[in-house]
């Protein structure tokens, strides 16, 4: 009945974690509380309370600081601060060992307080409340992540389902010595497009349709040879607890229909492409088959220009952004490839083997529809100087179609037709050493894209060993990792929301902070590091967490904290370009705060500092300052 | 407006016989002598028919408690009083009480009776606070037969003063309580009804006095 307080009842509701509370809990809540006002460049906590209180910050703007006086975080309209009352809870395990914060209003500020005793009443009640503040940021982060996929994904879409759920029927097998005419009449009977040809309870091989066609009947091979002979070896298969998304991707990477299940070394059954029709996330998988039959850029750029509905179709049935970056990139090289199918096909094959890499997003697996391109050709060292003729040629072909596919040049001129990256194997080692080896900040910062290099085209394996070499340079190589240590702390995170604090002043992102460059390449900085100071093959930024995670460069905690506060941002990033796109607009990444709702900023603001922390780490091991 | 004198209230709690205002009288002022830290106050404001508390009516009072530098949510109120006649459709639109509502409020007795029982021993706070010392004097001396006095904190006063001492040139619109609440920052609420303008003056004054205040406290006495 406190209809009086009513305004500040919605003030509370709208702010994490009060929206918890119950109705009727809500309405008693604001009279709990007492307001205090604090000028600007008072104290905070005010040293006249006499008791431990609980604040929440209605106007105004505080500074909180650690012992040695550096900034561990800001405070804003709506934020909470609870350290005081937490503190010395021996039931709660939240972020304990840190110490106590000290703060400054940096604008004059009024503040609801109440008192500890109030505020462990109220968590006492309200199990859903004391959640919140039971555990660490850690907790919360995994808790948003949960509630992100959860939210968007449809009742039982592919980030819910697993592919055990997907499978509608036991597997059709047979053995691989059945005669084609066998299988095909097999394939008839149980109205299946696809066939599992098994021996001892053991996969040997695959038949489809298409199969079928294309190997047999096309080539008028006899019936009643044994179907081994046109079988498919070697096929991928996914695990049954895997989520149906994955397996949606595992399929667009491949450009396979079929795909088999398996419950350790069980064949549980096989999903094909219309498995997944009912949650409308195929595109991809199509986008990807059609671009191997298409022949002419003018083809592809077609294609490419669906891959922004792509994107806007995977968020809405509840992708991460790390989903989103493997279909996207997933597409991206398709398209590289089919580009050097027809540059090949018009200029013969090449005088030498090579390898077409990729750099940057696209090696990582973590592109957004149309990012710039970063390439480079590897050439056997067996070329000629006449051959590099062929190489430039296939380089500008290539580079040229996925320009005009919307995967513009890259601005520093990393790609295959610039003559630097397009060099044989000799050369790109003493390119390495001469990095590794003798680092200066200016050209490791060019040469960052070259740590996150993954070989698209490489029939002759030309990339493994370089990789190798790569890693064991930059292991245990103090120096350059201190120089990349130094390069990892060039972005930092925004250590508050403000209005105005960090945001973006004029132009045409007035009022917007960029959530790449504060937010994930940090974290990609990070992983990268981790990855070349201990020698880790894997280029995925998640990949290059969870495999660090077992060394000494990071430990399990930090790992899985990092590697959830990565995935909160890049949705979000990503969301956020899915509505630009949604509404014809171009993607960015420059978002306004207001376009969070106070819960994301929350969480947004725990990954920050989650990020912040780690570079602190990252900074004093590598006493990173001496290189920056 | 000079503040009332403890002689004054000892003399008028002599002359008045049982009732609310008795007991008001009852209570001792708070010494103008003291730490305006250690003093409660009351920030009411009045929703009236008019100006002229000879012709116009109260229709709701909002108050709560300051103790101190500390505004006491829990002891907010918000009484509609019963009023007889309309409401002139002018006023009506500003407070948005209809005719109904006011006369399903309380007894005008009623409400004054409890506010006099909080205003006991502390200090008033409004903004512009003619107003409500004219309407709350002239319906005690409609009740009870005699005036009211109470110590009382302007904080319109104290903006002016502020504004002066300090030579700042400043329009009439820039004393409003609205115009302040923003020059320091207060929220501004979307409801304009007598409780939330009490908070408003209540958070007003924990502004004014704080950036009056060195951090070593001052007499009541200069708020005055």
């Amino acid at each position: 009945m406190d209809v009086e307080l009513i305004e500040i009842q919605e003030f509370l509701a709208k702010h994490p974690p009060f929206e918890q509370l119950p109705e009727e809990a809500l309405e008693q809540l604001p009279r709990q509380f007492v307001v205090r006002y604090l000028k600007r460049g008072s104290r905070f906590p005010p040293s006249d309370d006499q008791a431990a209180h609980l604040y929440i910050l209605r106007r105004g703007a505080i500074e909180l600081r650690d012992a040695e006086g550096e900034l561990v975080s800001k405070l804003a309209e709506g934020d909470l601060f609870s350290d005081v009352c937490l503190s010395g809870d021996s039931t709660s395990s939240s972020d304990h060992d840190k110490p106590s914060l000290t703060g400054e209003t940096v604008e004059d500020s009024l503040l609801y307080s109440m008192t500890c005793a109030h505020f462990e009443q109220l968590r006492s009640a309200h199990p859903e409340f004391a959640d919140y503040f039971d555990g660490s940021t850690t907790k919360r982060l995994r808790k948003a992540l949960d509630a992100f996929t959860e939210s968007s994904a449809t009742t039982g879409g592919l980030m819910t389902v697993s592919a055990r759920d997907l499978v509608r029927r036991e597997p059709i097998m047979a053995s691989p010595h059945i005669s084609i005419r066998e299988a095909a009449n097999l394939m008839s009977v149980e109205r299946a497009s696809a066939l599992l040809l098994t021996e001892d309870e053991q996969l040997s091989g695959i038949i489809t349709d298409r199969d079928l066609r294309n190997r047999c009947v096309a080539t008028g091979l006899s019936t009643e040879q044994p179907v081994s002979e046109i079988m498919t070896v070697a096929i991928s298969t996914i695990d049954a607890d895997a989520l149906g998304f994955e397996a949606l991707l595992q399929m667009t990477r491949l450009n396979v229909h079929h795909l088999p299940v398996v419950d350790g070394k069980q064949l549980l059954g096989m999903l094909s492409t219309s498995d997944f029709t009912r949650y409308q996330s195929t595109s991809g998988v199509y986008i990807v088959g059609d671009i191997h039959k298409a022949d002419s850029v003018a083809a592809l750029e077609a294609i490419s220009a669906k891959v922004p509905d792509l994107q806007v179709q995977l968020i809405s049935s509840g992708a991460t952004g790390g989903h989103v970056g493997q279909a996207v990139s997933a597409v991206t090289d398709a398209i590289t490839k089919r580009l050097l199918e027809l540059a090949e096909a018009e200029l013969g094959p090449p005088p030498v083997p090579y390898a077409w890499l990729v750099g940057g997003s696209q090696a990582r697996r973590e592109q957004s529809s149309h990012s710039d391109q970063d390439n480079a050709l590897l050439i056997a060292d067996g070329m000629s100087k006449d051959d590099d003729h062929y190489f430039r040629q296939l380089a500008e072909r290539v580079n040229d179609g996925l320009n005009a596919c919307g995967y513009i040049y890259c601005p520093g001129d990393v790609m295959a037709k610039t003559a630097n990256w397009r060099q044989p194997l000799a050369t790109w080692q003493q390119y390495f050493e001469h990095w590794i080896k003798r680092p200066d900040p200016k050209a490791l910062m060019l040469a960052s894209v070259f740590f996150d290099l993954r070989a698209l085209h490489d029939p002759a394996g030309l990339f493994d060993g370089l990789h190798e070499q790569v890693l064991e340079l930059s292991r245990d190589n103090r120096i350059f990792i201190a120089y990349m240590a130094a390069n990892a702390l060039k972005h930092r995170p925004p250590l508050g929301f403000f209005r105005n604090f960090v945001l973006i002043h004029g132009g045409d992102h007035d009022r917007t902070f960029d959530i790449k460059h504060r937010g994930t390449v940090p974290i990609i900085d990070l992983a990268r590091v981790y990855a070349l100071s201990s020698g880790l093959a894997p280029i995925n930024t998640v990949e290059r967490l969870e495999a660090a995670a077992e060394t000494a460069a990071l430990t399990h905690d930090g790992g899985a904290n990092l590697i959830d506060a990565f995935e909160l941002i890049n949705t979000l990033r990503i969301r956020h370009q899915a509505n630009q796109l949604r509404n014809g607009e171009k993607a960015d990444n420059f978002l306004a705060p207001e376009q969070l709702s106070p819960l994301e900023r929350g969480h947004l603001k725990d990954a920050f500092l989650l990020i912040d922390r780690m570079q602190e780490t990252l900074g004093q091991r590598y006493q990173a300052g001496r290189f920056g | 407006m000079r503040s009332p004198s403890e002689g004054r209230r000892r003399h008028c709690l002599r002359q008045l016989d049982a009732g609310p205002l008795r007991e008001y009288f009852g209570r001792p002022f708070p010494s103008p002598a003291l730490d305006y830290r250690c003093v409660d106050y009351v920030a009411i404001d009045l929703e009236t028919t008019g100006l002229d508390h000879r012709q116009d009516q109260i229709l709701s009072v909002g108050w709560v408690l300051v103790r101190g530098q500390r505004i006491d949510l829990a002891s907010a109120r918000h009484r509609l009083l019963r009023c007889d006649g309309d409401i002139p459709a002018e006023t009506a639109v500003i407070h948005q009480i209809t005719d109904d509502e006011a006369a399903a409020g309380l007894r005008q007795s009623r409400v004054l009776r409890e506010l006099l029982g909080v205003l006991a021993g502390r200090v008033l706070i409004a903004h512009h606070a003619k107003i409500e010392l004219s309407f709350l004097d002239a319906a005690c001396r409609d009740l009870y037969g005699a005036g009211l006095l109470v110590r009382c904190v302007d904080t319109e006063v104290l903006a002016r003063r502020t504004f002066e001492r300090r030579n700042i040139p400043f329009r009439p619109s820039e004393l409003r309580l609205h115009s302040l609440c923003e020059r320091y920052n207060l929220p501004r609420y979307r409801a304009h009804n007598a409780f939330y303008d009490a908070l408003a003056a209540a958070e007003l004054f924990l502004a004014q006095v704080a950036y009056r205040d060195n951090g070593n406290g001052f007499r009541l006495g200069d708020l005055l």
